[in-house]
């Protein structure tokens, strides 16, 4: 599904990405760790077209086409998804009227047409259900006045309603209290077939134990220095990275 | 500068109204005094140049009321269009008037201030003057739009409304159709009764190489309850001047303001809202979205004289600017001589946030729907406060 080979990204002439590579099938859960600064939210932003970055070089394969000549919205409508680490509030603009918008842009761009307001709204009631998100919530303006953890299910509600083809959740665990971390989980695993995959991008083990991870990845410096199963997450809860850095 | 205030007035007619002689002479007397049209050098004309309006070239737009009655529907209807007035039949308490039958009575709270309001005294063609009587509540919008059409004309009007105590009305005013190198001077006169209530959505929405002045000034009595909305959407060139008279105690007072630029618009707000009795409150919030070369102007007063205690006055205004070459001037001030009020006042300009664009975007939505939608979101507010759905209507389609 992705295939990531010998990515180099910067930031304000500054490499973050040095060389990573990376390949994701259908059905699997991949697992990113690492310490601060070795580029998780680099891959996480440069996969959703975050303009901010700049690929120097190296390739992206998405469903065998190029992801990095697409547009950010052109990425998302191919079923790219980005659960944001933070996200924002946009006042005056309502959860369900902007997904209502994004759900049929994206139809559109598979030539599918548009949801009608009923069967819309019955999809709302179902996948709001899923992450224990108020229904008051949903037809509130975007993440304006909600909690941490009500932004991070608003965001696995989004990923729901969309159901994308591949999921990247960058930190989706961080600032997220046991019962929060539970729901979202929850909800993930859901969503979760043989036809997605799931990146998830996290500091800590805590978020693995309930969503199972395929592969473990541990990202520093830019590259990809070791993958595992799911013991490896274990290990590196247990040892932390100096193992890793001291073992390079 | 070309031409002075006396040359722009003699293109005119001399006024149709029937105003009292005092206001007649200070109006001659401010011509003649000031002269020519003020310069970017005095304050209330520092970011909006005159120069194009002085040198316009125009005719009177004269004024006739047909007699024809329009059938009332769901508003009221008072419709100017090809030089006539056509008017709705009229209901139980509410009372509508032409050719400057205006409540003289009324007259001795007003002063004239400025060109703008000399003129409009000195050459003003008619209007319209709708009173509602004591304690009537009139259900159903009055609905009054003017049609521009043609080229070098001078439209200038001078509109009454007054609610008797206890009265209640709700009010669309609309200025549209094309119009080329013309000039219109529109005020209204608001006179709030007791316990009164009236609330006022103005769309101005005029195509071509129009220059458009309005006044609005209101005069509020006790515990009375005003609301105007003022939407200004590409227009060529306008100036709004509303000036709020809180004369009594118990007023509330909102002014909101929404105005859309493009291409080389200029959109200039002046409000003064004037607290000169105390437990009163004013709520005012304009917001501004730039594009192109358009420039805009918010100029915001509030004044609280030394016996007006207890005051809650809000000004806030905002601005979203999408070009390079969009410019905004903002400028909040706050008056205060009395020492028990709360107060507060607020301007910011900036781009569009570039996080929540990117965001939308990361759910596949269009930049330019995405950019679409944070306008509207960042407008929600002023649009939600609008209640006439024709403006709701008109402000919908141009948001999308």
């Amino acid at each position: 599904m992705l295939k990531i080979t010998d990515l180099h990204a910067s930031i304000n002439g500054t490499e973050i990405l040095k060389g990573l590579s990376l390949e994701i099938k259908a059905g699997e859960i991949h697992a990113i760790m690492g310490p601060n600064g070795a580029g998780k939210s680099t891959l996480a932003s440069v996969l959703a077209g975050k303009e901010d970055y700049e690929v120097t070089s190296g390739t992206i394969t998405f469903e065998d086409q190029d992801l990095l000549e697409m547009s950010i919205e052109e990425r998302a409508r191919e079923g790219v998804f980005l659960a944001f680490q933070y996200p924002v509030e946009i006042p005056g603009v309502s959860n369900v009227n902007f997904l209502k918008t994004a759900i049929n842009e994206i139809r559109e761009h598979k030539g599918i047409p548009a949801l009608s307001a009923k069967d819309f709204l019955r999809l709302v009631k179902e996948k709001s259900a899923l992450v224990d998100l108020d229904a008051s919530l949903a037809s509130r303006a975007v993440n304006e006045g909600f909690s941490g953890g009500e932004k991070k299910r608003n965001e696995i509600f989004q990923m729901a309603m969309l159901e994308p083809k591949l999921a990247v959740l960058d930190e989706t665990d961080s600032g997220l209290d046991i019962d929060a971390l539970r729901i979202v989980a929850r909800g993930v695993n859901t969503l979760k077939s043989a036809n997605n995959a799931t990146l998830v991008i996290t500091h800590y083990q805590r978020l693995l134990d309930h969503i199972i991870p395929d592969f473990v990845h541990v990202l520093y410096d830019g590259k990809i220095v070791k993958t595992g199963g799911k013991e490896l997450a274990l290990a590196l809860e247990e040892k932390g990275y100096d193992w890793i850095k001291s073992a390079e | 500068m070309s031409g002075t205030l006396i040359d722009f007035c003699k293109q005119l007619e001399p006024t149709q109204l029937k105003l009292p002689s005092a206001l007649l002479q200070a109006a001659r007397d401010g011509v003649e005094f000031q002269h020519h049209f003020p310069t970017t050098r005095e304050e209330p004309w520092k970011y909006t140049r005159l120069g194009r309006v002085a040198a316009l070239k125009l005719s009177p737009v004269k004024i006739n009321q047909s007699a024809e009655r329009l059938l009332t529907a769901e508003t009221i209807d008072i419709i100017f269009e090809h030089e006539t007035w056509y008017c709705a039949e009229p209901t139980a308490g509410l009372h509508i008037n032409f050719s400057g039958d205006l409540d003289t009575t009324a007259w001795n709270a007003c002063t004239l201030q400025g060109h703008v309001q000399h003129i409009n005294a000195l050459t003003a063609q008619g209007g319209v003057a709708i009173r509602v009587d004591a304690n009537t509540k009139i259900t159903k919008p009055i609905r009054i739009i003017h049609r521009l059409q043609g080229e070098h004309t001078g439209l200038i009007l001078h509109h009454q409304l007054v609610l008797g105590n206890h009265a209640s009305a709700q009010l669309e005013v609309f200025f549209e159709g094309t119009s080329q190198d013309s000039y219109a001077n529109v005020l209204f006169d608001f006179f709030i009764g007791a316990g009164a209530n009236l609330h006022a959505d103005m769309l101005q929405q005029t195509n071509g190489t129009h220059y458009g002045f309005h006044t609005q000034r209101i005069y509020q009595q006790k515990d009375s309850t005003f609301a105007l909305q003022t939407i200004t959407s590409n227009t060529h060139f306008t100036r709004n001047d509303v000036e709020v008279f809180s004369q009594e105690e118990g007023t509330h007072t909102q002014l909101y303001g929404a105005f859309i630029g493009t291409e080389n618009n200029h959109i200039d707000n002046h409000t003064y809202v004037h607290h000169t009795a105390p437990n009163c409150t004013s709520d005012e919030n304009y917001k501004g979205v730039l594009s192109d070369k358009a420039t805009g102007v918010f100029n915001g007063k509030v004044k609280v004289y030394q016996d007006a205690q207890k005051i809650n006055a809000y000004q806030s205004n905002k601005n979203i600017l999408l070009s390079d070459s969009a410019t905004i001037n903002a400028k909040p001030e706050l008056e205060i001589y009395a020492d028990d009020v709360k107060c507060s006042h607020g301007s910011t300009t900036g781009q569009l946030d570039q996080q929540a664009l990117f965001f939308l975007r990361a759910r596949g939505i269009s930049e330019s729907k995405a950019t679409d939608m944070l306008i509207k979101g960042f407008m929600a507010e002023i649009v939600g406060a609008v209640k006439s759905s024709h403006i709701q209507e008109a402000l919908q389609t141009l948001l999308d």
